[in-house]
């Protein structure tokens, strides 16, 4: 076991590796640099000024130094600005001396660099959208997994029924959505006080706002989450995924259901219920349990959308805001915990695995 | 009236006709303020146009009640050095406690801030400043010339990267150093300031209302205001992250010499996508916008908010330039003014939201703006034209950038021109590269920005060999009528030049110049004071909310 995670451990690494240098290698190309240079500097720079100033923020020399001083494992650059007569280098702020400053400063030192769009260090931003997108992705969990383990174990026990066909439709309906596309009906449907369902309730007098709930999720950020400014966000998220699981429990339940252990139960008199309950729902449960797990850094990706349709400044959006704004070290920060949460969660995962299913064994 | 007020903003002679009409009971008290103002007339000019007392004269902007808070949709971007900034967002975050020397209102007038009132001597060369007394910085020091000297010795230093403001200090600066010319900043006493021009010099006070102009304490001159906090206005930043939002408070710690009512204001950044501030509007997030684009204009209104809009000297010109054969023969950019009707520019390119304009890049709003006789659109005349000069077979290609109303403008005068029978090619380039060539592209089209002063457009633009000449107009007579307009402070006797001037741009068919753009704002019905400002200016202390 603990010589499986460590290999786990070791392929995470390598895996954060190479992402994190495709990542390097593609928003360091020069074309994406000089738009940087336009966007820090003057949209109206000439190619002569786009390539000093390149040179002299430190994003000039070969793109494997740069990769090596950003992971920490080359010194830092330094350069002497003639214009202001300062020192200025990647591990210490302008006009400060170089001399009292670390040699190197890179993700093994634990300095994931400066974010240029927000104008701090990474590694100030990073965490507390991280935490804001924990706190949407519990939520969206929190209803997707009971409902689609729901409704898939009601699909599947009695194949072919009438429930069945109408729940799989349901599933199949609800995840061939995307969540830009069913975001932005609930939206029109249920926040808008012009369209959708918002202005009749509010004038029959059943709802007190302008509109059942809010198209933005922002307040939650700050006045709590609630059922008015967490319902469509969450719900958004919770609907695609929730028909992939439903449709995968159904499959598990149905072969379970065909298994001999649950004709002999049924033989001896055992009732329908209590074949379901005690006999076929953990045996059915074991496929589910891995694309739950799946899940996770498929949200990651989907909150991307979500966060920001609805203006919720999490993981999602800032991701969005770095790759909008060529903003390198950010992008890269959110690569590396993208990495990790997928190995994460995976390794998690097998381990589960382990637990569920005993004729599984690691190593 | 403040004896501040530059001459030229007092009378106007449309104003003095609207007075009569006025007087007449034809226009309604508001009706007429509207229009006057809109002519560049200060309120209080025009107040007293009517007969009403100057103390009345204050009363177009009400006073809101004490306390409240308020959210403002706006992008919040890292701030830097004021002198530096780059947008107008910036300024309007730290003008809570940064405050400027003089600000411009929104119907053209220049009231006196930090400054108590300002007097130029005759060829306005030498500008008196009188600091207002009693003002006190947050941190406990008395405001005084000192620090306003200091600033200014901070703008004219041409040799920081990025300081836009030594540009607008004209002469203040010396060419060969960079920085501020030897005996041009004089402090006379504690509370007066003299500024020596080598020459005439008009735009001074437009300069120093402008955003980047953001007065600093004297020892913190270059700093980022959001490191020390140090400033005169009346809130201080509580909160402040990028790309997200940033909330000022009431700061309890500090006698503001002015008044201020709200206790709490928070700029909300909901990206950049109006359907995305519709949203937010829709959910309560905020309670005024920034600024309310395209058809979001009529959307907002829908909802019940209250619009607020105002014509401003923004404009796009689709230009020739004269160093790219056929565009140096003047008949064929005479052809091209003939074949473009400005409506039609003005429909289809910006939704009918602003005025026409009249190939001169003078707006009616600028205080020495004249009327000339009415374009006339003829296609069946441009086009003999076109054949006179020789130059029928020749295919236009017109560039423009790839956004939405520079690109549909462009779009518009290309049709136009077609119809007209001119062979034309349109070229549309995105943003990151279109600037690269922006001055020498043979036709394009380019977006120019509200300027106070008609000089100051023409000064920039159109001059024999400035860096933003694109029209490659090389005109002497122009010139030369232009340095007489720049030596006159008063704008009822420069407009008589500059109706020269506008007449030689126009005959000289130097550009297409279609509409001015019309900016619009929208706010819940209770806020106050909230209108909308033709440089985007929000300055909190002003704001409030109706009980």
């Amino acid at each position: 076991m603990g010589l499986f995670i460590l290999r786990r451990v070791g392929v995470m690494i390598l895996t954060a590796l190479c992402l994190t240098f495709v990542v390097f290698f593609l928003t360091n190309l020069y074309p994406n640099l000089e738009k940087l240079a336009k966007t820090q500097g003057n949209a109206r720079m000439t190619d002569a000024e786009v390539a000093s100033w390149i040179d002299r923020n430190g994003y000039g020399g070969p793109m494997i130094v740069r990769y090596g001083e950003w992971l920490g494992v080359v010194p830092g650059w330094t350069r002497f600005d003639e214009q202001t007569e300062q020192w200025r280098g990647r591990c210490f702020e302008r006009g400060e001396n170089p001399e009292d400053a670390p040699r190197f400063c890179g993700i093994l030192q634990g300095d994931l660099g400066f974010s240029t769009v927000s104008d701090d260090e990474v590694s100030n931003i990073i965490g507390g959208r991280l935490a804001l997108t924990g706190v949407l992705m519990f939520w969206a969990f929190a209803v997707m997994v009971p409902a689609a383990l729901l409704v898939g174990v009601l699909a599947g026990m009695r194949e072919g029924s009438r429930m069945d066909r109408s729940l799989s439709t349901f599933a199949i309906a609800s995840t061939a959505t995307p969540e830009y596309v069913s975001g932005v009906i609930f939206i029109v449907l249920l926040a808008s006080s012009t369209a959708g369902l918002s202005p009749w309730l509010s004038e029959m007098g059943w709802i007190e706002g302008r509109t059942l709930f809010l198209g933005s999720a922002r307040s939650a950020m700050e006045d709590g989450i609630n059922i008015w400014n967490f319902t469509l966000p969450v719900l958004t998220i919770a609907l695609y995924g929730m028909g992939y699981i439903a449709r995968m429990t159904r499959a598990s339940m149905a072969e379970v259901m065909t298994a001999q252990y649950i004709r002999t139960a049924r033989l001896k008199g055992v009732s329908f219920r209590n074949i379901v309950l005690k006999h076929a729902l953990r045996n059915a449960l074991i496929a589910p349990f891995t694309v739950i797990m799946l899940q996770f850094p498929w949200l990651l990706t989907g909150v991307v959308i979500v966060e920001t349709l609805f203006n919720y400044n999490g993981f999602g959006w800032t991701l969005v805001q770095a790759a909008s704004n060529n903003d390198i070290e950010l992008l890269l920060a959110c690569s590396i915990v993208a990495v990790f949460v997928v190995l994460v969660t995976q390794l998690i995962s097998d381990i589960g695995y382990v637990f569920l299913n005993p004729r599984i064994r690691i190593s | 009236m403040t004896p501040s007020t530059p001459k030229g903003l007092e009378r106007h002679p449309a104003a003095e006709m609207y007075a009569r009409e006025y007087k007449a009971g034809q226009l309604s008290r508001r009706e007429f303020m509207t229009r006057a103002t809109a002519l560049g007339i200060s309120a209080a000019a025009a107040y007293s146009l009517i007969g009403l007392s100057p103390a009345q004269a204050e009363a177009h902007m009400q006073t809101p009640p004490m306390g409240g808070s308020l959210r403002i949709q706006m992008e919040v971007r890292a701030l830097k050095d004021p002198r530096t900034y780059d947008w107008s967002q910036m300024a309007n975050v730290t003008r809570g406690f940064l405050e400027y020397l003089v600000e411009s209102r929104a119907d053209g007038s220049f009231h006196g801030v930090l400054l108590e009132g300002w007097e130029a001597n005759e060829d306005a060369s030498v500008y008196t400043l009188r600091v207002r007394p009693g003002v006190k910085w947050n941190n406990g020091d008395d405001f005084t010339a000192a620090d306003v000297a200091a600033n200014f010795m901070g703008w004219c230093d041409s040799t920081v990267e990025g300081n836009s403001m030594a540009a607008r200090m004209g002469g203040l600066v010396d060419p060969d150093t960079g920085v501020a010319r030897e005996g041009a900043i004089e402090i006379v006493d504690d509370m007066t300031v003299r500024l020596n021009f080598p020459a005439s010099d008009i735009t001074l006070i437009a300069g120093v209302a402008d955003y980047p102009a953001a007065v600093q304490h004297r020892d913190l001159i270059g700093t980022n205001p959001l490191d020390h906090g140090v400033g005169t206005g009346a809130y201080r930043v509580t909160d402040y992250e990028v790309g997200v939002q940033a909330r000022l408070e009431r700061n309890p710690d500090h006698e503001y010499w002015g008044n201020a009512y709200l206790d709490e204001v928070s700029f909300i950044d909901l990206g950049q996508d109006p359907a995305a501030w519709f949203a937010g509007a829709e959910a309560d997030e905020f309670d005024m916008t920034y600024e309310t684009v395209g058809e979001f204009v009529d959307l907002f209104s829908a909802i019940g908010w209250t619009q607020s809009e105002v014509v401003t000297a923004a404009t796009v010109v689709i230009r020739p330039n004269q160093n790219n054969a056929p565009y140096d023969n003047p008949m064929v950019r005479k052809a091209i003014q003939l074949a473009v009707d400005t409506q039609v520019c003005l429909d289809l390119g910006i939704n009918g939201q602003g005025i026409t304009a009249e190939h001169h890049h003078v707006c009616p709003i600028h205080p020495e703006y004249a009327e000339l006789p009415p374009l006339t659109v003829d296609k069946d005349a441009a086009y003999a034209m076109l054949q006179e000069s020789g130059h029928a077979d020749h295919v236009f290609e017109i560039v423009s950038i790839d956004d939405d109303y520079r690109r549909n403008t462009t779009d518009a005068v290309a049709a136009q021109l077609r119809d007209a029978g001119f062979n034309v090619e349109r070229t549309v380039i995105p943003g990151s590269t279109f600037w690269n060539d922006w001055t020498t592209y043979p036709f394009s089209s380019t977006n120019w920005n509200h300027r106070e002063l008609g000089v100051i457009i023409l000064n920039l633009a159109y001059r024999t060999g400035v860096a933003w000449n694109e029209f490659a107009y090389s005109n002497p007579e122009f010139d030369a009528l232009l340095d007489q307009a720049n030596g006159i402070l008063d704008a009822d006797a420069r407009r008589v030049v500059m109706a020269d001037l506008e007449r030689i741009l126009q005959e000289d068919a130097v550009t297409l110049q279609p509409y001015w753009r019309s900016l619009f704002r929208h706010h819940k019905p209770e806020v106050i004071n909230a209108d909308m400002h033709p440089k985007f200016e929000v300055n909190i202390h002003y704001l409030g909310i109706a009980a």
